[in-house]
């Protein structure tokens, strides 16, 4: 079983720190990006399961950034964290492909659990992706042979 | 606007309102009388003159054919022929034929010796010779005298003319009847109180007046007397009762007597009385129209005034609430959203410390002791409150949050039995009944029904905790009705019997952050959401509480017609 990396985005560095310190505790890997540029870049380096981004940042906001992350690396799922409980956010960016959103002050738990959630939802995509895969390759002789 | 100010302007209204009309008013029948009263004492004083006039000249004829009667006699006969008394027989029957009012006859020689006398008594042979009518006879030639007694104890008055015969004049005299006299004056009448009578130069009584007095004697009244011969003097005076009277005179016979018509000046002008009456009338009935059509629009204006007034505050006051409460809720989201992020840190923080504990403990690191009990504890309590200021600033960025409401058509009927059906298990569960009294003729309203779901679940929920608190969980009572209202609106009562709201508090009732919960049960933002939310369905929200009775809430919303 492959093991979930994390990515946490957010402005406030001792949160990132923090964070990092209990997922690591927790057995998770984990990177974290104080801008969503920073997060853009790093995803690129990495291969990242799942993004916890903060909505409101200076500079490229959780929403452009999850954007650019959907259009970029359309099978990382992205768990929006909102200070805001205006849930009109939290529904943009559902709407722009986050899979779930936080409201802070959010539980490492249940940060956590969404966490989970997530990555069983990208695990049983790239499963799926595997399978068609398979199925294309196991396919692929055949018709080779009834072409010749 | 202060009381005060409302009272000035009642007063310059109702001042105004009386004046402009009263004043025209009042005039216009000052004027009608004047006109009239001085037409109807021209008119009347003309009639007077004109009554004397003819009356003088009908006096003066009938003396004037007395004369002639003798001027007759002397021209016809010689002073031998009516020595007889055969021949003055003869003549004073014919004379008599001619006016009734001949009383005697007599003949004078020039030295005043009653010569001949045809009458009822016996004068022949008397001599008159000084005499005042026979010395003025015999130098003017006529003569009418005053009313006197004469030999005869009898008033009456005589006419004498003279005639030269043979160089030596002599007298024929008759005596007139003052009865036949007195009826000639007498039959002028004028009203009920009109009169007249003739006076002498020395204002003694020569016909008897109406109205009583003797004649002969002195008139008690003040005449004034016409300055010239034919002139007609009219005056008004008080006669010696005191009663007003009209008088009219004219000389007769040469100044030799006053001719006195009068009337009783109420009585002359009795018109100008009733045409007074009148005027009272309709100045009484004009006043108490002009005076009760004054105050009544007076207290309308003003009163419309007033309302519209205390209207106008009333909406400020809400206007001013409103804008406030939404200022508030912006300022308190930032507010609450700029605390999250250093509660999101202190959470991660307190996790990790957490974290570490367990670690060490796990570890054999730490030692159960007091102190770690003691600290445990403490992290335990960092996190309830960190939760606690969670809950606090969600609630907050509820209160601020500006979501787009969705509004549609609500049928209220339907939609709050469903929504009392969410809270009726917890009222079961405390021992509480409700009661729905639905009218079937609520009007649907126009809304978010999100929004108006929260607002009455808070009222429940506010509802339901006083009554369990005054109650306990037996005997609570929540009412719940709606029906249509004036212009169209619908009406929501929420009444509940619990311990009810006090006088200050309930003030303060809509302001955020205002709770009489324990600490951490309430934020105090609950009825000030509420209040927001029915502020922007156009509706408005009341609170009315009695302690220890209960509190009522009314909704008024615009209704969907």
């Amino acid at each position: 079983m492959e093991k979930m990396k994390l990515m946490v985005v957010d402005d406030e560095e001792r949160f990132l720190s923090t964070t990092k310190k209990l997922l690591e505790r927790r057995g998770y890997d984990v990177v974290t990006a104080p801008s969503g540029a920073e997060a853009l870049e790093k995803i690129r380096g990495q291969n990242i399961h799942v993004v916890i981004l903060d909505v409101k940042m200076p500079g490229m906001d959780g929403n452009a950034t999850l954007k650019e992350i959907k259009r970029q690396f359309p099978l990382v799922e992205v768990i929006m964290l909102t200070g805001h409980a205006t849930m009109e956010s939290a529904i943009d960016g559902l709407k722009s492909g986050a899979i779930d959103y936080l409201m802070k002050p959010a539980d490492i738990d249940e940060i956590i659990l969404k966490a989970e959630e997530a990555f069983e939802k990208r695990q049983s995509l790239e499963e799926k992706i595997r399978v068609a895969q398979m199925r294309k390759l196991m396919k692929s002789p055949r018709e080779i042979i009834e072409e010749t | 606007m202060k009381p005060n100010h409302f009272s000035t302007i009642r007063r310059i209204l109702f001042a105004c309102m009386i004046l402009v009309p009263l004043i025209p008013f009042i005039l216009a029948l000052g004027i009608g009388y004047y006109h009239f009263a001085t037409s109807l004492e021209n008119s009347t004083v003309a009639s007077m003159k004109r009554i004397v006039g003819d009356h003088r000249h009908m006096i003066e004829s009938f003396l004037g054919e007395r004369k002639h009667d003798l001027e007759f006699i002397l021209n016809s006969y010689r002073f031998e022929d009516l020595r007889r008394s055969e021949t003055l027989d003869t003549v004073f029957d014919h004379l008599q034929r001619g006016s009734q009012a001949f009383v005697d006859l007599g003949v004078f020689n020039e030295a005043g010796v009653h010569v001949a006398y045809h009458g009822p008594y016996r004068l022949v042979g008397k001599v008159y010779k000084d005499a005042t009518w026979f010395r003025e006879v015999m130098e003017h030639n006529y003569y009418i005298s005053d009313i006197f007694l004469g030999y005869r104890q009898v008033p009456h008055f005589v006419i004498a003319v003279t005639k030269a015969e043979a160089g030596k004049k002599w007298v024929v005299r008759a005596s007139i009847d003052t009865a036949t006299f007195n009826n000639i004056v007498e039959s002028i009448r004028i009203g009920k109180t009109g009169e007249a009578y003739i006076l002498n130069v020395n204002g003694l009584l020569q016909t008897k007046p109406r109205s009583g007095g003797k004649l002969m004697e002195k008139y008690p009244d003040k005449i004034k007397y016409p300055s010239s011969h034919t002139g007609v003097e009219t005056f008004m005076d008080k006669d010696v009762k005191g009663v007003k009277y009209l008088y009219t005179t004219t000389w007769l016979q040469n100044k030799k007597w006053l001719l006195v018509v009068r009337q009783e000046r109420a009585d002359a002008f009795k018109a100008l009385t009733s045409a007074v009456y009148m005027i009272i009338l309709v100045l009484v009935i004009g006043g108490a129209a002009i005076l009760s059509v004054a105050f009544y629009l007076t207290n309308h204006i003003v009163g419309r005034m007033e309302k519209m007034d205390t209207e106008k505050d009333r909406l400020n006051q809400q206007l001013i609430g409103a804008s406030r409460l939404a200022e508030l809720g912006e300022m308190s989201a930032g507010f609450a959203h700029e605390i999250n992020n250093p509660l999101q840190i202190i959470k991660s923080e307190q996790s990790l410390i957490e974290m570490i504990l367990a670690d060490m403990k796990e570890k054999d690191q730490l030692k159960e002791s007091a102190s770690l009990t003691e600290l445990e504890d403490s992290m335990d309590q960092i996190k309830l409150q960190i939760s606690r200021c969670a809950n606090i600033t969600q609630a907050i960025l509820k209160f601020g949050r500006q979501d787009e409401p969705k509004p549609q058509n609500i049928d209220l009927r339907a939609f709050i039995p469903e929504v009392t059906g969410m809270v009726a298990q917890k009222a079961v569960v405390h021992g509480i009944s409700i009661e729905q009294d639905i009218a079937e003729n609520t009007y649907p309203i126009h809304g978010d029904p999100t929004q108006l779901q929260q607002v009455l679940v808070n009222l429940y929920n506010n509802a339901m905790d006083a009554i369990l608190e005054h109650h306990g969980t037996s005997g609570g009572k929540l009412i719940v009705s709606a029906g249509p209202k004036e212009k169209n609106t619908v009406e929501i009562v929420i009444k509940d019997n619990g311990g009810g709201i006090s006088p200050e508090n309930l003030n303060k009732i809509f302001s955020p952050f205002f709770s009489t919960k324990s600490v951490g049960k309430g934020t105090g933002l609950g009825l000030s959401i509420c209040y927001g939310i029915i502020d922007s369905m156009r509706g408005t929200m009341e609170v009315g509480s009695e302690e220890g009775v209960g509190t009522t809430f009314t909704l008024r919303l615009p209704a969907m017609v």
